[in-house]
């Protein structure tokens, strides 16, 4: 691992991903959706994280399958976060449960299996800049969420949140909610923004948290008090 | 293709989709309504059984055997008109204690007590020295049961203390005529015989009906254990038997890919790998126990939308709390309607919390009306609304309930 596990990934050489999962043909099948973007290359795969990560330590993007060997790897994932390795945890366990738990590991976004190549490509490259992306199946964990500590989302997030998980297209939320695309994307993004302060602290969560400081998605004063966020309702220009 | 995902097309078979819906309708609604109302019948019948008993015991004492035993020796008493007035106060108080115990609505207890007591001092002083330990003098035996009798249902400790009230009277009354060794020793056994049966049966009694209460509790939660799980096992075994109907189409898929005899460039055989993939993700994803009449009811939906050919995945977030049978049929049934519409594929999901339940169904928007249900537009029935649009891409219909 290097000096600085979170550094930001430059325009100039392609993310370098690795992939740990223990059946040979999910790691073929995924290797090549993502040989399909220029902007990504696969580094090293295997059924082992510490051994994945001694073979390509420079990986910029850690896709783990959170099932290794029949047991759920929560605890490695939790470990590799708490280190800065920006983890993008990909199962077929698509229970509302396990997705929460693995963000509140540290995880840096949360893709069902069956959720195809686009979103893949788009998740990795999305967590490669620290940035959120939440693929239909995570929107539907965070807007039924019961826990009754989660974070509280205002009204228009809820609503994006459960559209997109409806309809899988946010064109369709837009036209729905009666804004622009853009923000449509904004509204999620929050709502996953705010699920970095729940659970226990990472590096991983403190980058998004900073880079959506950054990008404007949300203001530090909104961060840490959630009553004062769900009254701020507008997106940010 | 395999016999059971090849079924033709019939509409008119996808639109009756809802209607195994009945099967769980109201099976868990009154459960607990009988939970709770079982034990506290149980408990009701033995306690009027005992009541019974001991109103019967305080009149058969007091007029089987106290009225014959006054009668026949009514002139040797020192005041016999006290001790035969005395027994019809006492007789006439105890019907109605009696009467009213046995309706549930006991009379309060101790200004009864008090004219007992007053009764049983004065056949004490009346009855004279000969017939003290004797049959005639009533109160010895009877004054006790009716005690118990008024006493009924409330702590052992105010019997105590009435019977202790009485063993007084009956020592003022003994060391008043001067008595001599064996006297004490009579005392002493009457004090015993008065005191040991009515308490026994008091505390027998209370204690028999808490230990039904108890009893009926035990076994009607036992029965709503065997019930859900009952419930629970019928939906494992429906879960196995789908399970091995879709694994068993997958297999055959599978198994004529690896051997050859079918094409992976084949539309049809793709539309089978989907299918087969659709049906197995959503018995993966199927995770309650005891199932969810609505959620069984969108299975059995999507099943059959299955069967007709279209991959179809339904997701489910969180379980819906029990809602009236009405409030369901609004809210899968339109989504019915829509479904036998859909073409291409189909997307349900429900996500529901204690206070709202969302059902979605997103297919791909063809040319074309609806052939069955309302125009695109908003409709309130209630507290469900629904919604259904088309926007060119998709047709998104939605039913939200809300507390």
């Amino acid at each position: 691992m290097g000096a600085d596990p979170v550094a930001e990934v430059t325009g100039d050489r392609p993310v370098g991903v690795a992939i740990v999962d223990d059946h040979p043909v999910v790691v073929d099948g995924v290797r090549a959706w993502l040989a399909s973007e220029p902007r990504l290359t696969v580094l090293a795969t295997g059924d082992d994280p510490d051994e994945v990560l001694r073979a390509a330590p420079d990986a910029d993007v850690v896709l783990l399958d959170l099932r290794l060997h029949g047991r759920m790897a929560l605890d490695k994932l939790a470990e590799l976060s708490a280190a800065g390795r920006r983890v993008v945890v990909y199962s077929e366990h698509t229970d509302p449960e396990t997705m929460l738990a693995a963000l509140d590991a540290g995880a840096v976004a949360f893709l069902a299996k069956h959720e195809g190549r686009e979103h893949c490509v788009e998740t990795v490259l999305a967590a490669a800049s620290d940035r959120p992306y939440v693929p239909p199946a995570l929107a539907g964990a965070m807007v039924g969420d019961p826990r009754p500590d989660r974070p509280v989302l205002s009204d228009k997030e809820r609503e994006a949140l459960l559209l997109w998980f409806q309809s899988m297209s946010k064109a369709s939320v837009a036209r729905r909610m009666r804004i622009s695309e853009h923000t449509v994307k904004q509204y999620v993004d929050r709502a996953r923004i705010k699920y970095t302060r729940a659970g226990r602290p990472a590096a991983t969560k403190a980058a998004l948290l900073a880079r959506a400081i950054e990008d404007g998605l949300v203001r530090p004063e909104e961060i840490g008090i959630y009553r004062s966020q769900a009254m701020h309702d507008r997106p940010t220009p | 293709m395999s016999a059971d995902l090849d079924v033709p097309t019939d509409r008119a078979a996808t639109r009756a989709a809802p209607a195994p819906q009945q099967q769980y309708g109201t099976a868990s609604e009154p459960r607990e309504a009988a939970a709770l109302a079982a034990p506290a019948a149980v408990a009701r019948a033995s306690d009027r059984g005992a009541r019974i008993v001991v109103v019967g015991i305080a009149w058969a004492w007091h007029v089987a055997i106290g009225l014959p035993a006054v009668l026949g020796v009514r002139t040797e008493f020192a005041a016999p008109a006290v001790v035969l007035g005395c027994w019809g106060l006492v007789a006439v108080a105890g019907a109605a204690a009696g009467i009213l115990l046995l309706r549930g609505t006991p009379l309060p207890p101790w200004p009864l007590a008090g004219l007992l007591l007053a009764a049983d001092a004065a056949v004490f002083a009346a009855v004279g020295e000969q017939h003290l330990f004797g049959a005639p003098n009533w109160v010895w035996s009877t004054l006790g049961w009716f005690f118990v009798l008024m006493l009924w249902g409330r702590r052992v400790v105010g019997l105590i203390a009435l019977l202790t009230a009485h063993t007084f009277i009956a020592l003022v009354a003994v060391l008043a005529h001067g008595p001599g060794t064996a006297d004490l020793a009579r005392f002493t056994m009457y004090v015993y015989g008065t005191f040991s049966l009515q308490v026994a049966v008091f505390v027998g009694g209370t204690t028999i009906v808490g230990l039904a209460r108890d009893r009926a509790a035990t076994a009607t939660a036992m029965h709503t254990m065997a019930a859900e799980r009952a419930a629970a096992e019928r939906g494992r075994r429906e879960r196995r038997d789908r399970l091995a109907l879709a694994g068993a189409a997958a297999g055959r898929v599978l198994g004529e890919l690896a051997d050859g005899t079918a094409d992976p460039d084949d539309p049809e055989v793709q539309r089978r790998c989907v299918l087969a993939a659709a049906r197995l993700r959503r018995m993966i994803a199927e995770s309650d126990d005891v199932p969810d009449p609505l959620l069984h009811e969108l299975r059995a939906a999507a099943d059959l939308a299955e069967r007709n050919g279209l991959p179809i995945d339904l997701v489910t977030i969180g379980s819906p709390p029990p809602l009236p049978v009405e409030i369901r049929r609004r809210l899968a049934d339109p989504l019915a309607g829509h479904l036998a519409d859909a073409q291409g594929w189909a997307r349900l999901t429900v996500v529901s919390g204690p206070d709202e339940v969302v059902i979605s169904l997103v297919t791909p928007d063809k040319e074309g009306p609806e052939a069955t249900g309302p125009p695109p537009g908003e409709y309130d029935h209630g507290p469900v609304q629904h919604l259904y649009e088309r926007d060119g891409d998709i047709r998104w219909a939605q039913t939200r309930w809300r507390k």
